[in-house]
């Protein structure tokens, strides 16, 4: 009776949020350049982009349409990898002195003292590293056999500084579902509070990489893991917002899911494309900063973000949870959006009919 | 402001309060905002010029600017009731040769300027 109660009173929420879509989170894809080729990548990306970095001044000219910059918005820098950058620090600053508040997303590789400290200088806020496993298997996921240490020594040092907002993101996958636990111990021991884990989808490079996917039974030993770590209290350790999770949703992270993509999470991406998050089909791109003015697209467009009712195809059209999931992760729709790409609940119950059988 | 009661009563009857301050996939926690800007001119006590190359540094953090050619210096540090700012001649006689000086500062509030000006060695 509770839950259903607490459900209905999300969904309100949920409503509410999408009527208001106060833009509280920006990205900015400042580069596609990276230093690593990792067997899995968000948004495809290798060393030689084709892609210039964008110009601090073009995306400074986007943002300047905003109106009313809400108290807490906040503006990511991402990529490629940030860190290659080297005005990352001028832009930071430049954004600071304008009242807009700035992190980054890295794989922590270029991060050393001397960057620690200039990024500080320059008024960063929250920071979030990869780590995708003990040594081994991190490396092999990074493609690069300097990697895990590299990582390590920027956690150590982020998370030296209290004013930093560092949380940690694991891609859980075959070679390292068995090192939760230690990856887990390692973390606390570095003084890191935060720890989001993360599926990898099968898109991109990842297709190609069977082992990048958890099968049915170890995805629910995931959920079970988060659900029992969460208990404990020595790291705040929580499942991503990449997809619903059934029966696991009031266990899992600190609120039921809610894909805000759109909704409140927008992106400025490297070719000045208007859209959500990075990891989404660039097909939904809905303006282009170069043509369009930022916070007008942002107010005006956004549709398929903000009525997911053309997500109720394929597996999701007579889906019973419809209601609560919407489609899932705006993410999981990729090429003709047919069916969406992964359905976490299905995976959840299709290894109870296992169980059963 | 009646569009942040809706988002609060809504949030509340949800229990999801806490959700108003959230996170992207693959993007970074929130910055909660606790730090403080420091900006500030170094001037040599004898000429009054703005000196280049003097190390700032903010009490006991990792943290350190130099000063530029205007004698200018600006960083972020972590927010602080009250802060202990010392001034350090590290390039020997390059840009002049100064005294270190250490000043306090209180009462500190979102940001914060000061001038030094330092004596010849």
């Amino acid at each position: 009776m509770l839950s259903s109660l607490l459900r209905f009173g999300f969904r309100l929420f949920k409503n509410s949020e999408v009527k208001l879509h106060e833009l509280n989170y920006l990205f900015w894809e400042c580069t596609t350049r990276c230093n690593m080729n990792c067997l899995h990548c968000g948004s495809d990306c290798s060393s030689d982009s084709f892609y210039r970095d964008m110009p601090f001044e073009d995306f400074f000219k986007a943002i300047e349409t905003i109106k009313n910059i809400p108290r807490n918005f906040t503006i990511v820098f991402t990529g490629g990898e940030a860190l290659l950058r080297n005005d990352l620090e001028y832009c930071g600053r430049e954004l600071r002195k304008r009242g807009f508040r700035w992190s980054i997303v890295s794989n922590g590789y270029l991060y050393d003292k001397q960057r620690h400290i200039s990024l500080l200088n320059a008024g960063i806020g929250a920071i979030t590293f990869s780590l995708d496993g003990l040594r081994e298997s991190h490396n092999w996921l990074r493609n690069n056999k300097y990697s895990f240490d590299r990582v390590l020594s920027a956690i150590e040092l982020a998370a030296s500084s209290d004013r930093i907002n560092l949380d940690i993101v694991t891609c859980v996958n075959q070679k390292n579902f068995n090192e939760l636990g230690q990856i887990k111990e390692l973390l606390i021991s570095k003084n890191v509070k935060a720890w989001r884990l993360f599926t990898i989808i099968p898109i991109g490079r990842a297709v190609h990489h069977p082992e990048l996917h958890l099968t049915d039974s170890q995805f629910v030993g995931l959920m079970d893991f988060i659900k029992e770590n969460r208990k404990t209290g020595d790291i705040d350790v929580k499942f991503s917002c990449e997809g619903y999770v059934g029966k696991y949703e009031p266990f899992v992270r600190d609120s039921y899911f809610f894909c805000r993509a759109g909704i409140n999470i927008g992106s400025v991406l490297i070719d000045g494309s208007i859209s959500a998050c990075p990891n989404i089909d660039r097909t939904f791109a809905q303006g282009n900063i170069y043509t369009d003015n930022f916070f007008e697209v942002w107010q005006n467009k956004f549709q398929p973000f903000r009525n997911r009712e053309w997500t109720k195809t394929g597996q999701c059209k007579k889906c019973k949870d419809y209601n609560d999931c919407q489609g899932n992760g705006f993410h999981n729709w990729h090429g003709e959006k047919k069916n969406v790409l992964v359905c976490h609940n299905a995976k959840i119950m299709n290894s109870a009919k296992y169980e059963l059988l | 402001m009646k569009v942040n009661w809706t988002r609060r009563i809504l949030g509340g009857l949800s229990l999801t309060s806490a959700l108003f301050i959230f996170q992207a996939c693959y993007g970074t926690n929130k910055d909660y905002g606790l730090d403080l800007r420091v900006q500030g001119l170094v001037k040599s006590k004898t000429t009054g010029s703005p000196v280049k190359g003097i190390k700032v540094m903010a009490g006991d953090s990792i943290q350190y600017v130099i000063t530029d050619e205007n004698g200018t210096f600006d960083f972020y540090i972590a927010k602080a009731d009250s802060l202990i700012l010392s001034f350090k001649d590290t390039d020997t006689t390059q840009n002049g040769n100064y005294v270190a000086k250490d000043t306090v500062l209180k009462d500190l509030g979102e940001s914060v300027y000061v001038t030094i000006n330092l004596e010849d060695k």
